[in-house]
């Protein structure tokens, strides 16, 4: 009697059933099946590096399977131990797996570190750059700003003196009106009248001694009255012209009338008028103002007259 | 003749004491440990097939026991160990891989996040 049979009534039934098995045209053995695959493992690098201690049980687990089947032992503990032992084998396959999905974990970890870091530099750089950026922008901004700033004012003065010239200009022009209006009423006096080239005051012939060129008091008085008057407007030049009735030669009437302008300059000169804004000449006979045929006529003709000038103007011999 | 029979017969029995098949407590003790390790490690979720054939063999060797049938007890709970430990070994080995994914993944986010960032 096989002594395993006494074991019990399950081990007979198996090895009856692994007897009906066996007989049947059957193919590789589970301890075939067992072998191959932990050959196979062995030769897996991964399987060798990763989990050499699970695929060392595998072979010990496969070792017992091959001594039990050597030993003659049954087939239904030949073929658990085959059954251990490609388990044995699966796990060491699996453990071997999961080593290597660590170490990818790990390396995926350290790419991620290494990208994030990168990350974070770029943002950094890009964060410097936009800050210099702007920081340029806003310099720029506020060079123009302060550009705008000093035109604004520049454009103020301008505008400012613009003004102040039309003011100076505006009291100069109402100046001006203001003291040709009272030159024009201090000139009254002497009986100026306004004409085309100025004011002019006519000096009779009463005013000098017959044939002389002196003036006589009358002719004084009218005189420092006329530099009183150029005295407070002094842009006004005066212009003196002598002038004689028809009677007698034209030379002697030239030269009195030279003499007789001159006279009236000399005087106005002798008052404290300056040279410079006084001309003169004689016309002799020239310009009549009235008809040489009557007395009353040459007494007009017989005269000298002062044209008083507008502002800073000289006039226009005739 | 009588008493070689009985002498046999004790013998007999003696022989069967001596080859019975102790109680496979220990062998029960490590099974059932493996299989809890293996439910710790994740394997009913992520090694359904191998975690149910171990508890379904520690449970009928846990039967086999109860009913003295040491050999089959035996075997199955020695199934049931390599069972669950090799469930245990799947669920570890793909919860690696998911986290190994999931790295990968972060990874390629970032760098295509980082890319179009660059080419800004």
């Amino acid at each position: 009697m096989n002594p395993n049979m006494k074991r019990s009534p399950l081990s007979l039934i198996a090895a009856a059933l692994l007897a009906a098995c066996a007989s049947a045209p059957t193919g590789p053995t589970p301890l075939d099946q067992a072998r191959a695959s932990y050959s196979r493992a062995q030769t897996d690098l991964q399987v060798v590096q990763l989990a050499p201690d699970e695929l060392n049980q595998a072979g010990k687990a496969l070792a017992t399977a091959d001594a039990a089947q050597k030993a003659g032992e049954s087939d239904s503990r030949v073929h658990q131990l085959a059954y251990l032992a490609s388990q044995r084998v699966a796990i060491a396959r699996e453990t071997a797996r999961q080593k290597s999905s660590d170490k990818a974990a790990a390396d995926a970890t350290a790419e991620r570190e290494r990208i994030r870091l990168q990350a974070r530099t770029a943002e950094a750089d890009a964060a410097q750059r936009a800050a210099a950026a702007s920081k340029l922008d806003a310099e720029a901004a506020q060079r123009q700003a302060e550009a705008s700033q000093r035109q604004a004012d520049a454009s103020q003065r301008q505008a400012d003196a613009s003004q102040l010239k039309l003011d100076l200009s505006q009291r100069q022009a109402s100046d001006a009106d203001a003291r040709a209006l009272a030159l024009e009423g201090q000139l009254k006096e002497l009986n100026a009248k306004k004409t085309e080239r100025g004011l002019v005051i006519t000096l009779g012939d009463v005013l000098f001694d017959t044939g002389r060129s002196e003036l006589k008091s009358g002719g004084m008085r009218n005189v420092q009255k006329l530099a009183d008057v150029l005295k407070e407007h002094p842009k006004r030049n005066v212009l003196i012209e002598g002038f004689t009735d028809s009677t007698g030669n034209s030379g002697y009437n030239q030269d009195l009338s030279d003499r007789r302008a001159a006279a009236v300059r000399a005087a106005l000169q002798n008052t404290g008028v300056s040279a410079d804004r006084i001309t003169g000449r004689g016309y002799g006979q020239g310009f009549p103002v009235a008809s040489n045929a009557t007395a009353e006529g040459r007494q007009l003709n017989r005269r000298v007259e002062i044209v008083v000038s507008e502002d800073g103007q000289t006039i226009p011999p005739r | 003749m009588k008493n070689f029979s009985k002498y046999l017969g004790m013998a007999v029995v003696l022989a069967g004491c001596a080859t019975a098949t102790p109680a496979p407590t220990e062998q029960l003790a490590l099974s059932r440990a493996a299989v809890a390790n293996a439910v710790s490690a994740g394997a009913p979720e992520f090694a359904a097939p191998d975690m149910s054939s171990a508890q379904d063999k520690l449970a009928r060797a846990t039967v086999a026991m109860t009913a003295e049938n040491y050999d089959v007890a035996r075997m199955l709970a020695e199934q049931a160990q390599v069972d669950a430990e090799l469930a245990a070994a799947k669920a570890r080995s793909a919860k690696a891989l998911k986290a190994a994914h999931a790295v990968e993944e972060d990874s390629r986010v970032l760098r295509e996040e980082l890319n179009r960032k660059g080419g800004k």
